[in-house]
Parts: structure tokens; sequence; C-alpha cells
């Protein structure tokens, strides 16, 4: 935060600018001389009054960052944890009025802060992810009997409309299985950087978040589904992969499991 | 805004927390409402709003707020109220409340209700967003007073003085947490009895009880422990003064199972009739 450049007219407004400057830039010398010294009468300093608020503003948001990114917490331990926090909410101070938010822009800090690490930064965009997926908006998943009453002639011009929670990576370390053994508490393993980057699939389902490993022209086809690509075009992409006659019962295929998944809320 | 009366008492009741869904869906409890957080709820959709439309379904409920911010220069957030209106329609909320403090300046926001000069520049800038504010939502709004830690050499006045100023200004309502009175009278050292004589009962709709950490030579309001003999000694006082007013437990941390909720809750009907009977014994007399 930047502090004031003008004296502001309003006292009101120039007592909060000098609170805010004691909660995020730590620094006291102006908010200091407008608070009451109760030494005299009280045993707890000015020092230690403020320090109720400069400390709960630090342990808030560390709390915050850590229910979104508790898999990034437990690699980094509770110090490095507080020390990257602290360095993320000088960087990014909370703008949005929920702390639900304030995690957004980890995965790129990490990228910078913490380089030497690459896998945290995989792992916050992972957990940013399944954050998504928790409370996306609801949707009506689309059945399978609403895809039969398609007729036959109008299936290649055909375009999906994929649920909200749905996200699409592509992870050069071994994150989804990191995370899954430090949810589930098992015997710790070492964080391993991949030959080639495989490619996952987060959504959620019902109340429940998910998520899988997919195939190369699984996740071609997805990606190339959510930028607008019909059936027409999916079915010539995957003969990348496998010979034409086979490409329509392929990709027929994904969308029978995409269906099972509810992935899928419409057609285009 | 429609001008509204004073709601009369829901009864006692629970601060709704995500740890206790499935036992208030397979146990139906019997509190008589619950307080929801409103930022949980303000989200696109799954499973916080998912439980949230069942337990609508079975108990009243009203919405409680930290991110009004009522007493910042800078503006309402107006797209926060549009969040905040359409779930109090999703949820039917009985009332809107929120608290008299600001959370930040030039779009920083701390997460914290942090304390508010008692000036009558104050009075007049939170009167008018809560005006605002009332406006928009088309309801009166609830006030609640904040614990606070420090207090500006620029205050002109009481706490209490300040918040009634307001209330009469704004027409608003107040959620007096009967706790917080506790804790600030504590850390600046005022009589909690005077607060309560200050404030108009007609303005008071409604209570919290809580608990607090108790530190060398002050307190601070975490709200995550059992409620202290001196909580339930100053509620007592607020029954004598306001008579039935709605009251909750707000318990935000170290959460116990339900049914230790519901012993406490028990514990405020018990204290609310006693104390009843000992006014109405005291009248006959």
């Amino acid at each position: 935060m930047s502090k004031h450049k003008t004296e502001p007219s309003s006292e009101l407004y120039r007592l909060q600018q000098n609170m805010m400057a004691w909660l995020v830039n730590k620094d006291s010398d102006a908010v200091k001389p407008d608070v009451v010294d109760t030494g005299e009468v009280s045993k707890v300093s000015i020092d230690q009054r403020l320090a109720v608020y400069g400390n709960a503003y630090g342990y808030r948001l560390i709390d915050a960052l850590s229910e979104n990114y508790p898999a990034v917490h437990t690699l980094l331990g509770d110090d490095d944890f507080y020390k990257m926090t602290y360095a993320y909410m000088d960087a990014y101070p909370s703008q949005h009025f929920s702390l639900r938010y304030f995690g957004h822009q980890l995965e790129h800090f990490l990228k910078k802060y913490h380089y030497n690490i690459p896998v945290l930064s995989e792992m916050a965009q992972f957990e940013w992810a399944l954050r998504k997926g928790f409370d996306a908006e609801d949707e009506e998943a689309l059945t399978l009997v609403a895809l039969q009453e398609i007729a036959i002639e109008q299936w290649g011009e055909l375009k999906f409309i994929f649920h909200p929670s749905v996200s699409r990576l592509d992870l050069e370390w071994n994150t989804p299985q990191l995370w899954t053994a430090i949810d589930e508490e098992t015997e710790p393993m070492p964080p391993e950087k991949l030959e080639y980057p495989y490619a996952w699939l987060l959504w959620r389902k019902e109340l429940l978040t998910y998520y899988r490993s997919l195939d190369v022209d699984e996740a071609w086809a997805l990606d190339t589904a959510f930028q607008g690509g019909n059936f027409s075009e999916l079915c010539e992409g995957v003969c990348e992969w496998i010979d034409a006659e086979h490409a329509p019962s392929r990709v027929a295929g994904f969308l029978s499991q995409w269906l099972q998944d509810d992935l899928l809320v419409g057609l285009g | 805004m429609d001008k509204t009366e004073k709601i009369a008492s829901l009864g006692f009741g629970l601060g709704l927390r995500k740890e206790h869904y499935n036992a208030i869906l397979e146990a139906k409890p019997e509190v008589d409402w619950f307080e929801i957080l409103t930022e949980n709820y303000l989200v696109p959709g799954g499973k916080p709003l998912y439980f949230l439309d069942q337990i609508c379904e079975r108990y009243p409920v009203v919405m409680h707020g930290v991110s009004m911010s009522l007493g910042s220069y800078d503006p309402l957030d107006m797209d926060y109220l549009k969040q905040v209106k359409e779930l109090a329609k999703r949820t039917n909320a009985k009332w809107i409340s929120d608290h008299m403090c600001f959370t930040g300046v030039d779009g920083i926001n701390a997460h914290d209700l942090l304390p508010l000069p008692y000036t009558d520049e104050a009075i007049k800038h939170v009167s008018q967003k809560i005006a605002q504010a009332q406006d928009y939502l088309g309801m009166q709004i609830l006030v609640e007073n904040a614990s606070t830690y420090i207090t500006y050499k620029q205050s002109a006045m009481t706490e209490w003085g300040f918040t009634k100023a307001v209330a009469e200004e704004s027409d608003s309502l107040v959620l007096l947490d009967i706790n917080n009175i506790f804790v600030s009278a504590y850390n600046h050292g005022f009589d909690p009895l005077v607060y309560l004589d200050g404030i108009p009962s007609e303005r008071v709709q409604q209570h919290h009880l809580a608990g607090h950490s108790q530190y060398d030579g002050y307190i601070i309001d975490t709200h995550d422990h059992d409620i202290v003999q001196g909580v339930w000694d100053l509620y007592v006082e607020a029954i004598k003064r306001y008579g039935q007013v709605s009251v909750m437990i707000e318990r935000d941390d170290n959460i116990p199972e339900l049914p230790e909720l519901m012993t406490e809750l028990q514990m405020a009907r018990d204290v609310f009739a006693a104390t009843t009977q000992q006014v109405a014994k005291a009248q006959h007399v």
C-alpha cells in the first residue's frame, strides 16, 4: 500500500490510512501518535495493543492461504510457509472482500519467489484448480438421453459446453500423486520431474472433486472442444493417433466418459 | 427503504458452521434459528450452498457479514452488496448484520474489524453508508459492536454514545455482542453496565454470546472457548434491560461437537428463564 501523497482533509481517512500502513507496511510511526497511551492505568502498552491488530492481519491471511493450499503448506513446512505468505501479502495485498480469493496469484508468485523449487508453483496451480472445482457454479449435467436425441446427420456440427468446475492442466511433476500422499497422510514421496508433461483433468461431480490423467488424444480432444471444436473436428484431429476408421468410435468413447463424469452441461 | 419494525425474537440460535452440517441435517437439533457467515456462501455453487439450502428449508436464518466496511472512507462495494442481496433472497434471511468498523481503505482489505474514532465526522460518515446500504438492501440492517484494543485520541465520546448516535442517525438496529462489551470493557477499563444503559432498548434486535482468550492485561475476542461466567453475568444484565432479544452463540475456532454447543445454548435458555422469572418476581413485590 502506498503512503498518502497529500495530507487528507478528512481525519477519519487519515487515521484509516495510518492504521493500514501499520498492518500492511508494518510502519507504526504514523498511527502511534493517534493512540491513547493507557500505560499508567494499564500495563498494556500502545505497541502491545497495536500488535493485536498487526498479528491478526498476518495470521488471518496465513490461515486463508493454508486453507486453499494445504499441500503447498506441507511441502514448505510451517516456517517457510509463514515467511512466504508474508512476502506474498506484501506483493499482493488482499483487494477482494472474500478471503477465498486472496491466493489467486500464488502460482505466479511462487514461480518467482521459490523458483528453485518449481514443484511448488505447480502444486499451487493444481490446488487452485481443485478449489475452483469445489465451489464452481452448479449446472445440470447433460444426460445420455439428451445426446441420443440428436439426429445422426447433425452430429458433425455438434459442439460441447463444459461444467464450470472443469480445469485442464499439463503438469511436469508428479504433483497429483504428491498431493494425494499429503492429503491421505501416507508415506511422504519425493517430488519427481517427469520425462514429459502429463495431461490432467479436474472437475466436480455432484459434491466431490475429482482428477484423472488423460491420454494424449483425449487431452487434445478436450482442449479442442473447450475452444469450440465440433464433433467432426475432433474426429479428424484424433486421426493423428489412430486410423480414420476408428476415429468416430474413439471420440464417442470420450463423450461417453465425459457424460459419465458429468463434465458436459450442454450442446452447441 | 421500506420502514420496518423491530422483528420479534427468534429465540435461541447458533452460528452455522460447516463442521455441523451433517449433524444438523441428521439430528435436527432444537435450535430456534441459525446465523450464517455471509461471505462463506458468496460462492458460485458447490457444497456450501448445497447444505445451506437444506438448512434454510428447516430453520429460520439470519446473515452476518464482515465485509460491508461501513466505517471505511472507501465507498460501499456495490458488487458485494448485490451478492448479499441475492443471498438474502435465496435464504429468506430474517435480517442482515455487519460491524461497526472499517476493514480496509484505498482498496486494500485487512479482513479485520478495525476500530473507528468516535467523532462527529465518523457518525456522519458511517450513518450515510448504513443508510445507503439499507436503501439498496430494502431493509434495516443490524450493526454490531466490535471488540477493540485501542482508543484513538480523536475520540470525543464513548463507544456506546457513538453506537447510539449512529443507530439513530441511520435508523438502523443494533446487534449487541455481550462478549465484545465484556472484552472492550476489560481492555479499556470502562463499566460494561454503563455501556448497556447507553444503548436504547428499541434498537437492540440481536445478541451474540461467545468465548474469548485472556492474556496478561488484555483479552482477545477469539471465539474459541466456552462462554465465561462474566459474560453470562453481563447477559443477565442485558436481559434485565432489553427483555427477550434473539440470542445466539458464536463459535469460530476450536469448534466442539454439536451436542456440546447445544448444552451451552441450553444454558442461555436457562439464564434467560431464571432472569425473567427473577424480574417478574421483583415486579410483584
